[in-house]
């Protein structure tokens, strides 16, 4: 699903962000993408999302280099990948339900379609309940939860999350996770960055470590790490 | 498609409401602007219509006082056929006159007076058209005659008026035109400003460039729009209420073709105004 080959990426600056990353994420895998701040995590997440291209080396995604993709086709690459952040980026001034249509109706879906999908997927989230409140209404991991539902309602393949459970309590972190992992189990693949080490360590999935730029470690079932850990 | 229409219509709309007052500012600018570029517009035309129309005509008319008398009359027909400055003479009636009177203004003006008020005059033609002023100084002061006047002369001394009015109309359109521009480039900078989590958002999950860029567009198109149709109605009051001399009316082919020119040029600059916004303000 995801492959980057001899990725390096440095900032104008001349601080390297990624250097020479080589990996595969296969369809349907849960990913942990783990390491200090600087580490280069975001820079990951936005290489694939194409916000940036790689200095050098390739990233393929879906079996396409995604370097290769007009400009215009960008829009349509990000229609496959799903993006929750910290910060839930939540529009204030519509509600939880428009929030969620508002995903689908800018990407030109009809209103069938936004009409039978939000609904669902608020069900999914555990939120039917609060569709018409605002997100100032809500409690962080609500909010969270309504920023997962507007990522997966267009059933992409991939869901990114750039430290997701950053701002919420443990309680919190743990509905967000399970909610995650739900979503995994459709077969969508998921890329999370993240800093929480108990986390990391109960899940038990996939964990890749990058230390200043570099890929460290890339293990199957792996656990956060005493080294990087540390680090931060 | 159809979804797509009510979501750009539904965005231009509630962008408009939200700056409304520099929206107001904006399609102010457009429609003063633009108001003085139809102006100037018509009364060119007009200017070029009279000109046509007055070099077909006579050159010299001697209008005779009412009060003359048949012998004075007589004698000033006379002087005329044998000046060698003029070519050759007609002498307008009463009802001649009142005929030409009635066909050069509006009903509303012609009605106050009849045939029996009307002078009469004789219509010539000099023999070199340059002569008209000689002419003129020779038969002024004639017992009898009430004036002389020669068009040709007024006309050119109006249409150098005509154009110098012209070229300040333009160029203060020409300012307006440019800070209408800079206002809606700077109303839609705002609207991108306002709605920047919407447009990062929209990225994210996947929005066309153009589909981001539309609303914006629309927002600028429609301010060029509502501003020149202000001047439209502008214009075609100005033609319709206060309607110059007959000789410099003009059809409605004209107002249309004044109208369409200040319609289109007023959607070009909203669409340029916010296409310059969009290029340096809205990163897709």
């Amino acid at each position: 699903m995801i492959r980057f080959e001899n990725v390096g990426k440095t900032y104008p600056n001349g601080t390297p962000a990624l250097k020479d990353i080589n990996l595969d994420i296969e369809k349907g895998e849960f990913v942990f993408l783990v390491g200090a701040s600087g580490s280069g995590k975001t820079t990951f997440l936005r290489l694939l999302l194409r916000e940036e291209l790689p200095d050098s080396g390739r990233i393929l995604e879906a079996g396409r280099d995604i370097g290769e993709l007009p400009k215009w086709r960008v829009p349509y690459l990000r229609r496959n990948i799903g993006c929750v952040f910290q910060d839930f980026r939540l529009l204030p001034n519509k509600t939880v339900y428009e929030n969620v249509a508002f995903a689908l109706e800018v990407i030109g879906r009809p209103r069938s379609t936004v009409e039978s999908q939000v609904p669902q997927i608020l069900e999914l989230v555990g939120l039917a309940d609060k569709s018409n409140n605002l997100p100032s209404e809500l409690s962080g991991g609500e909010q969270q939860r309504v920023a997962v539902a507007r990522a997966f309602v267009n059933r992409p393949l991939i869901l990114l999350a750039d430290e997701p459970t950053g701002n919420l309590d443990p309680a919190n972190s743990e509905t967000i996770m399970s909610l995650l992992e739900r979503i995994n189990r459709t077969g969508t693949t998921v890329v999370m960055a993240t800093h929480d080490k108990a986390l990391v360590d109960r899940m038990r999935r996939r964990v890749i470590v990058l230390d200043k730029g570099e890929m460290v470690r890339d293990q199957v079932r792996g656990v956060y790490g005493v080294d990087e850990g540390a680090h931060r | 498609m159809r979804v797509y229409f009510r979501y750009a219509f539904r965005e231009t709309i509630s962008n408009l409401w939200r700056n409304r007052m520099m929206t107001l500012a904006a399609v102010l600018t457009v429609a003063v602007s633009l108001s003085l570029v139809g102006s100037a517009l018509l009364l060119k035309q007009s200017a070029a219509q009279a000109s046509v129309a007055w070099q077909t005509g006579t050159r010299v008319t001697v209008w005779m006082s009412p009060t003359a008398s048949q012998g004075e009359l007589d004698a000033i027909r006379t002087q005329l056929a044998d000046s060698p400055l003029v070519h050759r003479c007609v002498f307008f009636d009463q009802a001649r006159d009142y005929k030409e009177f009635l066909a050069s203004l509006p009903p509303s003006e012609t009605n106050v007076l009849t045939a029996a008020d009307m002078p009469t005059s004789f219509r010539c033609e000099p023999t070199i058209p340059a002569d008209a002023f000689i002419v003129e100084s020779t038969f002024k002061n004639q017992p009898g005659v009430y004036d002389v006047t020669a068009p040709e002369q007024q006309i050119r001394q109006m249409n150098h008026a005509i154009r110098i009015l012209q070229i300040v109309f333009l160029a203060l359109a020409g300012v307006l035109l440019l800070s209408a521009t800079v206002l809606i480039l700077n109303t839609i900078r705002m609207a991108i400003f306002a709605r920047r989590r919407e447009v990062s958002v929209m990225k994210l999950v996947g929005a066309t460039n153009w589909f981001i860029r539309i609303p914006f567009i629309t927002e600028g198109f429609i301010q060029g729009l509502l501003g020149s149709l202000v001047a439209a109605l502008a214009v075609t009051a100005l033609h319709t209420w206060y309607p110059l001399h007959n000789e410099f009316a003009l059809n409605n082919v004209a107002l249309l073709g004044t109208n369409a020119v200040v319609i289109g040029v007023g959607v070009l600059i909203g669409s340029v105004g916010s296409a310059i916004a969009i290029r340096r303000f809205l990163d897709v």
